[in-house]
């Protein structure tokens, strides 16, 4: 079996082994989900738009929690206990273990989408008004941005304490400042500028779009800002990754 | 040679941690680092392997730079740290099946595991063995890619005297098939029994380099341990 397969095989069972990726990257955004579905679905003054819009957000903290938690974690731990100094002795490239680490998050990512999605349409009726295929293409962009920050900051961190730092700085402002929990809409002015500078934002804004069945022309900015975030993302990691 | 290191320094900071090493080895040669703890050996191999910055005026194994040629190189040469760590909850069959997916040509694994009695412990997790085993597993790895070098550090170290012996026969025996060997050992018996050449280092420096019989015969001692520290300059401590 090729070295990339096997990885896939061997890490993902350990990865999945692990207790952190099932909570933090499954129930954590099924029961935000739950929750958001209730509370604005229920209230007549969130209005019907606002429980529109927040599917588009709820389905990227699954993403957030694997990407830039789970990647970086991983790697950072591999190298503090010296098993990507191991690696080095061999023939690997170091691609083929990021990309087999990112995958593996991406699977739960990917259940936890299914999770949220079935929540929303079955419990709360949830309808996506734009075409489904534009969604999806959008919601891969806004993943490969996401984890491509994860990767960079996988690859850079010196050790597993500054892995914690970075990827909790990354995650909890995402997480509370870019509308994946708390709406864009509802922030004061002065939040909306700060939230303007985290690149899940412009995810957000992209998904919100495209689930609307807006036309995706005016978020041109936004795909700017998250295809910056790939091409630094990864071109840093191929760079900038530290064995040990 | 299928191993040249010519004038290789390693520096933290101020600390020369070794400094003006030069060494090469033949097919089916082995070579001893020897020398008290911090005496430089780890840092030697790191070094040569392209883990840690040095500075050099030649390093080539196999013909080629381990540094700019590291995916060719290290297809056959194989390496066993000092400490081996492995990923919680990695099983000793995965261990193996991980490694032979990194190589082109792998070694017969199942006899491999036989030879360092391991057989009956695939399923097992590598956490789960006990201290001699995991170093066993960790220099099967070493060996899984049929290499023609092979880095050994401190390859006996928590072994019982069976499986040290055990591990010498079975490394003497890859040796006459032309396997070359860098490893490290506080065990004169074990670089007697293995080493056709040794490299004695004193805080980064080569303090002496040649056979067996040339340290024993320079320092006037009647063995091999006597002339190690002799040169070592533990001796006082005796």
């Amino acid at each position: 079996m090729s070295t990339f397969l096997t990885f896939l095989k061997i890490e993902g069972k350990l990865v999945w082994k692990g207790i952190d990726i099932l909570i933090f990257g499954i129930c954590f955004p099924i029961i935000l989900a739950t929750l958001f579905g209730y509370l604005l679905s229920k209230d007549g003054l969130a209005g019907a738009s606002n429980f529109e819009l927040s599917y588009a957000a709820v389905i990227t903290i699954g993403v957030l929690a694997t990407g830039v938690m789970g990647v970086p974690l991983t790697i950072a731990d591999y190298r503090h206990r010296g098993i990507l100094k191991r690696f080095q002795v061999t023939p690997v490239s170091p691609l083929q273990i990021l990309f087999a680490q990112g995958l593996i998050q991406l699977s739960s990512a990917l259940v936890s989408f299914i999770g949220v999605t079935i929540v929303y349409h079955l419990l709360f009726d949830y309808e996506l008004k734009g075409s489904w295929g534009i969604f999806l293409l959008t919601y891969t962009f806004v993943i490969i941005a996401m984890y491509s920050i994860g990767i960079l900051i996988g690859s850079l961190v010196p050790d597993q304490k500054s892995a914690n730092v970075w990827s909790s700085i990354a995650y909890f402002t995402m997480l509370l400042f870019s509308g994946a929990t708390i709406p864009y809409e509802v922030m004061p002015r002065f939040f909306q500028w700060v939230m303007d500078i985290l690149p899940l934002s412009h995810g957000i804004h992209l998904l919100k779009q495209a689930s609307t069945g807006e036309p995706l022309t005016d978020g041109l900015f936004h795909i700017v800002i998250l295809a910056l975030c790939i091409i630094i993302g990864l071109c840093g990691a191929i760079k900038f990754f530290k064995w040990k | 040679m299928i191993l040249t290191v010519k004038k290789l320094s390693v520096t933290y900071g101020a600390k020369e941690a070794v400094d003006n090493i030069s060494f090469s080895i033949k097919p089916g040669e082995v070579i001893g680092l020897l020398g008290a703890n911090g005496a430089g050996k780890s840092s030697t191999i790191a070094a040569v392997l392209g883990i840690e910055k040095s500075n050099y005026e030649e390093l080539t194994m196999l013909g080629k730079s381990p540094i700019r040629h590291r995916k060719e190189v290290f297809q056959e040469v194989g390496v066993q740290f000092q400490e081996t760590n492995f990923q919680e909850g990695l099983s000793v069959r995965e261990a193996c099946e991980q490694w032979e997916s990194l190589y082109k040509q792998t070694a017969d694994v199942p006899l491999l595991l036989q030879t360092f009695g391991l057989v009956g412990k695939e399923t097992q997790l590598v956490k789960s063995l006990s201290g001699g085993e995991r170093q066993r597993l960790a220099v099967l790895l070493a060996l899984i890619s049929n290499p023609k070098l092979v880095f050994l550090d401190e390859l006996t170290t928590g072994l019982d005297t069976k499986a040290r012996r055990l591990l010498w026969k079975q490394l003497l025996i890859m040796k006459e098939k032309g396997l070359a060997i860098v490893l490290t050992s506080h065990y004169m018996d074990e670089v007697e029994a293995l080493c056709d050449k040794i490299l004695i280092l004193k805080e980064g420096k080569t303090i002496f380099h040649g056979t067996i019989q040339e340290v024993i015969h320079v320092s006037k001692k009647a063995t091999l341990e006597n002339a190690y520290l002799y040169f070592a300059g533990e001796e006082d401590w005796v």
